[in-house]
């Protein structure tokens, strides 16, 4: 061996970590001795998968992607189960919650997230889940395993919080499972962040269908019970008796431990475009990071962010992260939809709309000086990826208006043909 | 006694796949069709070889006529005040307002006005009722609005309405003059056979003189755009040069004629030479000269006149101004030498024959001679005996709207359509106290204005005699039932008579009872002694039943010593007048009344190629819809830029308070400063497009026949803010500045445009359609498109575009087909594009919904060699985003 190799250590073991693993192995590891260390017990596994764990689409091996052989076999030290607790950046080393010390030449944070609270009482009680990991999921599975669908003496089974993505996931496969289930959202509709109201409509009717009952414009004010959750209390006076209950209102990003170290930040661990800290010995990506006062929630900016620092890595080179408009998928099966860019139609947007109340099928787009600046699609989403394409293209769509929301065998044959007539 | 008669007809049997010879209902050619019946509907329709009209060729709106048979509109039972009821209820109904007026104000506050569509028994007993028995001369036809000019031509030349030569003489003629005829659409069969015989024999000159340059023009050796209404000009000038120039057959006339001194001072003096003739003409008069000589030249010449030289305000007189030529130089009655009038209609010979005009009498009688009005009702054992001539087509529809005429029953024609300044046609029938119509279509613009429908008979169930313009009857026959309650007109006129108390008189069992009484009065004191009348089918009069079921096609006059029928008349120069010499009658050449002012154009009227009259029968054939689907205006491209037009772009006509709406064709074909419009469209088939109603009802002095070609109106560019199309399976009147509507295979096409302000297009289309609620729409906030489908059960049923520009609602026959299919979500946005998909292979079930890679694409990328999910996301990039898909992949894999 010629020079000694650099000491890599990653904090978090999530879909970010696991991913910047993936990177750096189809670069070049041999300069380095990595170590992983994750406060849970699996190896990375896609979070995004939870929902159909839950109901019961997929199972829990089908999503791990790194079982702890796939470390050992690489090279990789794995220490699972463990939380650090602090950095010490002179020593550079971090301290775990143990009390051990790890040194690293290179720190990676990528903490991610955690569900975000909400203000409501009495959240203390049993039976208030949150859905965020394996474990949240083996929970609830459990109390849907145990569940008596005939003693039903509540007015649902389970309460659902939150009307944006990650809330319908649990609420939807809560259903599939048998339970009766009541959703609660603060907005007047639904994925009120990705959707504009007509859609979100849409969107609501067909998850009626499949036995979800919603409570829209409403917000828990307290739980009520002794020790386990009977009831929850609304604002707007309402009072709902339940079994359970998943708070699912959004996610706060893991930043303390970096702002702790006196890392800068805000409303996570700000990072420049090429994912270094201010503490140029330390990288971040993630859920945990803030890039130009924007946080992240799906995984395909994240991606880019691992891209990103595995060229800076391995390679030294440098190329920049940029935070492009991301769309919007929900994962609950028979639903389709589609949203990216701007999704609330002002004065200044041509709109563009299809509405097919029967089929449910419901298509909007919006341009600005003939440019795809915002796709909303519900019940057939075949054509977003085009639209968003088109987007991020700023490609002038004038003369394929008219056959835009057919989709593109329509607007492709259009084009090759102008003259249709 | 009517039932039996209807027995007739109805019970005909009927083999699997009959074929049946019968006659054309169309045009005036009267060609012999072949009918292919099998289940009381006709299969399939062949030319007649053996026909002499056509031998064996159709055009195309007679190849179509299977496909015309089954119009929605088709009126079943009688109707009154807009109700269905029995027929003695309309029938007593009708008789007794009829009576009740006839009793307060006289017989001449009653009228008929027939069609050149009747059949000659029909029109029979409809003139012998009027005339004889209610006692009026008040019957009148909208023959007056075609042929009426060549009948006093006729009449003043020869002493009678005959034609004198036939069809072959078209053919055997050196120099066919074709003088404002479009036979190419108004008569296509006798156009083929005149392009055939051009082709046998090239050196046959054709000149054709229109103020267009017709579809005609295609096979003419000289087109003359003379000045509309200048042909008696150009004839005078001919009569002048054949007589300077030493031309004129000074032997015949001698023989033959009366007159030519007088007419050739006139001709001579108003137009005296070749270059007089082209001033007023306004073509070189070279080319005058040209077809001076070429007349002059030759023996066999035939000059064919039609509309252009009849629809004037001196129709009279420019036919006279041509025969006198032909007179002068003895080309007449030979082969291939006549003037020949060429009609219209199936049968307005017919209707000249019986007399069923209001200066006519019966069989070529006329009301200039008391003993020919006490022979006919003699013959007829008339009570009450019209003495006096009625009414003329204009003059009766005036007296309607002033109120001295009170009941009018109007049978098989559309007058609301068709005649002159027909918004005061309207008014007039509006006002009238008692309106009857019979026709075979419940809802034209006339009978929409009617106090009593009755429901009659069409081409295939109606059974009679037709006269083509050759003088050749032929028989129409009736093989099909008429549906529901529908009578044939001869049976429905005879129920009202017996209604009126002339149920003795009117007590026909079978139309051959009334043709032989037609034939016995044609040949009534019809001899040299009395008076020679032309139209003579003595040998006729006693014709058995079997004789008339199987009458083949026969030329005029049928008498004993011409039992085979009559080719050519006026072979031995004798004429129908007192001293058997035809007669040249001196003319004073008249332009037209109006001349337009410098913001107007003038507008002419015409047939087009596959449309008939006011398209009741053809305008339910798609195929007929193909050449021309919607009214136009041919506009010379010099007016196209003077009035701000453009082309395809819809313009407007105006004249009397009426607006024509087309679409603008620029057309060199056109003289500069005038348009054509085709006359076809009405208020069933547009928003508003009836060329007629502009027609200023001036009207030829002796005839009556109104200028039907030229109307000064003016002209200005429709200013739309939204143009757009529908089709849908139900008929409907869209509410809308601009409509047309076009027939389809599957249902209706409207083209559509409005004025000025935009409609919410959502709002306007759902509401055409209230009982529809299932509808996809596409909207476009900027308003530049707007689509919108309506389905019932998954079926299509509507589709509406709009669009502020021209572009963005364009239509395409694909989307015509899929009107009556049913579709899925998917197909709903090939619907709304408008176009099928384009191919884009289906993906089958979405895997990845980040990439939106389906099933399908996987597959084939495995079986390419794709062996990992690695693999699969390098080539289709699946996979890669979330991952959510792997798990699947990996399943596909194994």
């Amino acid at each position: 061996m010629s020079k000694s190799k650099q000491t890599l250590l990653i904090v978090g073991n999530g879909m970010a970590a696991g991913r910047l693993l993936d990177e750096l192995i189809k670069r070049d590891i041999s300069g380095f001795e990595i170590t992983v260390i994750g406060d849970e017990r699996q190896g990375s596994y896609n979070r995004i998968m939870l929902s159909p764990v839950l109901a019961g689409e997929t199972d829990v091996p089908a999503i791990i992607g790194k079982p702890s052989a796939w470390y050992r076999d690489r090279g990789i030290r794995f220490v699972s189960g463990v939380q650090v607790k602090a950095i010490e950046r002179e020593q550079k080393c971090v301290l775990t919650t143990e009390g051990n010390r790890l040194r690293y030449d290179h720190l990676v944070l990528a903490t991610g997230s955690r569900p975000a609270k909400i203000p409501a009482k009495n959240q203390q009680l049993e039976n208030i889940y949150s859905f965020r990991t394996l474990r949240d999921v083996d929970r609830l599975l459990n109390v849907a395993r145990f569940h008596d669908k005939h003693g039903r003496k509540t007015d649902t089974d389970a309460l659902v919080i939150g009307g944006g993505l990650l809330g319908l996931e649990a609420a939807y496969g809560l259903a599939l499972k048998g339970l009766r289930v009541t959703l609660v959202h603060r907005s007047g509709w639904l994925l009120n962040r990705q959707l504009d109201k007509a859609a979100g409509t849409y969107l609501q009717r067909v998850l009626e269908s499949k036995n979800i009952h919603f409570m829209l414009s409403d917000e828990v004010e307290r739980f009520t019970g002794s020790h386990e959750l009977k009831a929850a209390e609304f604002k707007s006076g309402r009072s709902v008796s339940c079994k359970l209950c998943v708070i699912a209102t959004g996610i706060t990003p893991n930043k303390e431990l970096g702002l702790t170290a006196g890392l800068q930040g805000d409303r996570g661990v700000s990072v420049d475009a090429y994912m270094a800290t201010s503490d140029t010995s330390i990288s971040a990506i993630g859920e945990c990071v803030e890039f130009k006062g924007a946080t992240f929630g799906l995984v395909e900016p994240i991606w880019h962010q691992c891209t990103t620092l595995a060229e800076r890595l391995c390679n030294n080179i440098k190329r920049p992260f940029e935070n492009s408009p991301v769309p919007t998928k929900l994962k609950v099966s028979g639903v389709n939809l589609f949203s990216a860019g701007e999704f609330i139609t002002t004065d200044e947007h041509r709109e563009l709309l299809y509405c097919d109340d029967q089929a449910g099928i419901y298509r909007k787009i919006l341009l600005r000086d003939n440019r795809i600046v915002g796709a909303v699609l519900f019940g057939d989403a075949r054509d977003g990826q085009d639209y968003f394409s088109m987007l991020q293209e700023k490609r002038d769509v004038s003369d394929i208006a008219q056959y835009l929301l057919m989709g593109r065998a329509f607007y492709a044959a259009s084009s090759d043909e102008p003259a249709a007539a | 006694m009517t039932s039996s008669a209807q027995l007739i007809t109805s019970d005909r049997p009927q083999e699997v796949g009959t074929t049946i010879q019968t006659t054309c209902c169309y045009c005036g050619v009267g060609c012999g069709v072949d009918a292919q019946v099998q289940d009381n509907q006709v299969v399939s329709v062949s030319g007649t070889q053996a026909h002499p009209a056509n031998l064996g060729r159709l055009c195309v709106k007679g190849s179509s006529l299977h496909e015309t048979q089954r119009s929605p509109d088709r009126l079943l039972t009688p109707m009154l005040q807009g109700e269905p009821t029995s027929w003695d209820t309309a029938l007593d109904y009708a008789a007794q307002k009829f009576q009740a007026i006839i009793a307060e104000h006289g017989p001449d506050s009653v009228a008929f006005y027939l069609s050149g569509q009747l059949l000659t028994e029909d029109y029979y007993i409809a003139n012998k009722l009027m005339k004889g028995f209610v006692g009026t001369a008040n019957i009148d036809t909208n023959s007056r609005l075609c042929m009426a000019s060549a009948v006093v031509a006729h009449k003043r030349a020869f002493g009678g309405d005959t034609v004198p030569g036939c069809y072959e003489d078209l053919e055997q003629t050196d120099v066919l003059i074709l003088v404002g005829s479009n036979t190419a659409y108004a008569h296509p069969v006798v156009y083929q056979r005149i392009a055939r015989a051009k082709e046998l024999r090239p050196e046959m000159k054709i000149v054709v003189i229109d103020p267009r340059r017709t579809a005609t023009c295609e096979i003419a050796d000289i087109h003359l755009p003379i000045k509309p209404g200048s042909d008696a000009f150009f004839f005078n000038g001919l009569l002048q040069y054949l007589a300077q120039h030493g031309h004129t057959d000074v032997d015949y006339i001698a023989a033959h004629c009366n007159g030519f001194d007088e007419a050739l001072a006139v001709a001579a003096e108003q137009v005296p030479t070749p270059e007089a003739a082209a001033e007023v003409c306004e073509v070189p008069s070279g080319d005058i000269e040209h077809v001076y000589r070429l007349f002059a030249a030759h023996e066999k010449v035939v000059t064919v006149f039609s509309q252009g030289v009849n629809q004037s305000s001196s129709g009279v007189d420019k036919g006279n101004a041509l025969i006198n030529c032909h007179l002068a130089t003895g080309k007449i009655g030979k082969p291939g030498a006549t003037p020949f009038s060429i009609t219209g209609q199936p049968n307005a010979m017919g209707g000249r024959e019986v007399g069923g005009l209001a200066n006519q009498l019966a069989a070529h009688m006329g009301y200039d001679n008391p003993a020919s009005i006490e022979r006919v009702a003699q013959f007829w054992q008339a009570p009450n005996m019209a003495r006096d001539e009625g009414l003329k087509a204009v003059d009766m529809f005036d007296a309607i709207h002033e109120g001295k005429i009170k009941a009018v029953w109007v049978m098989a024609t559309n007058p609301a359509v068709t005649m002159p300044d027909a918004g005061k046609v309207r008014e007039a029938l509006q006002k009238c106290d008692l309106v009857i119509v019979s026709d075979c279509i419940g809802n034209t613009d006339t009978a929409k204005l009617a106090d009593v429908v009755l429901p009659a008979s069409t081409w295939s169930e109606k059974h009679g005699t037709v006269t083509n313009s050759e003088r050749c009857i032929s028989l129409q026959k009736g093989f099909l039932s008429p549906p529901g309650e529908a009578l044939h007109d001869w049976q429905i006129i005879m129920r009202f008579a017996e209604k009126l108390g002339f149920g003795e008189q009117f007590n026909y069992r079978h139309q051959v009872e009334i043709f032989r009484e037609h034939a016995a009065l044609s040949a009534l004191d019809n001899n040299a002694e009395v008076a020679l009348r032309g139209f003579n089918i003595s040998a006729l009069a006693d014709i058995s039943e079997q004789d008339y079921e199987n009458l083949s096609p026969i030329q005029w006059p049928v008498t004993p010593e011409s039992p085979e029928g009559t080719p050519r008349l006026f072979a031995d120069g004798q004429f129908y007048t007192a001293d058997g010499r035809a007669r040249l009658v001196p003319i004073t050449a008249r332009l037209p009344v109006k001349t337009p002012l410098p913001n107007q154009v003038i507008m002419n009227t015409g047939r087009i190629r596959d449309q008939w009259h006011t398209m009741s029968r053809t305008g339910t054939a798609s195929k007929l819809l193909g050449h021309v689907d919607e009214p136009y205006i041919d506009v010379h491209p010099d007016d196209v830029a003077r009035f701000g037009l453009l082309e395809g772009d819809l313009a407007m006509l105006k004249n009397r308070g009426s607006v024509y709406y087309g679409r603008v064709k620029p057309s060199a074909s056109q003289r500069v400063g005038e348009v054509f419009v085709p006359m076809h469209w009405n208020g069933k088939y547009a928003a508003s497009s009836c060329a007629d109603a502009l027609v200023n009802p001036y009207v030829d002095p002796i005839c009556g026949q109104p200028e039907f070609k030229h109307s000064p109106v003016m002209i200005k560019p429709f200013r739309q803010a939204w143009n757009g199309f529908l089709i849908c399976s139900q008929d409907i009147r869209p509410e809308c500045e601009y409509w047309a509507k076009i027939t389809l295979d599957t249902g209706y096409k409207f083209r559509l445009a409005g004025g000025e302000s935009l409609p919410c297009w959502r709002t306007w289309a759902h509401a055409q359609f209230p009982e529809i609620s299932d509808w996809v729409t596409v909207e476009d906030s900027d308003h530049q498109f707007f689509r919108t489908a309506g389905f019932v059960g998954g079926v299509l049923q509507v589709m509406f575009s709009a669009a502020t520009d021209k572009k963005s609602a364009p239509e395409m026959r694909w989307l015509e087909q899929q009107l009556g299919q049913a579709t899925d979500a998917s197909g709903r946005f090939a619907i709304l594009a408008g176009i099928p998909d384009a191919g884009v292979e289906d993906e089958g079930a979405m895997v990845c919904s980040c990439f939106q890679v389906g099933e399908k694409t996987i597959r084939k990328a495995i079986s390419d060699g794709c062996d990992s999910v690695e693999a699969l996301g390098n080539k289709i990039k699946c996979g890669t985003n979330c991952g959510s898909c792997i798990p699947e992949l990996k399943a596909m894999l194994r």
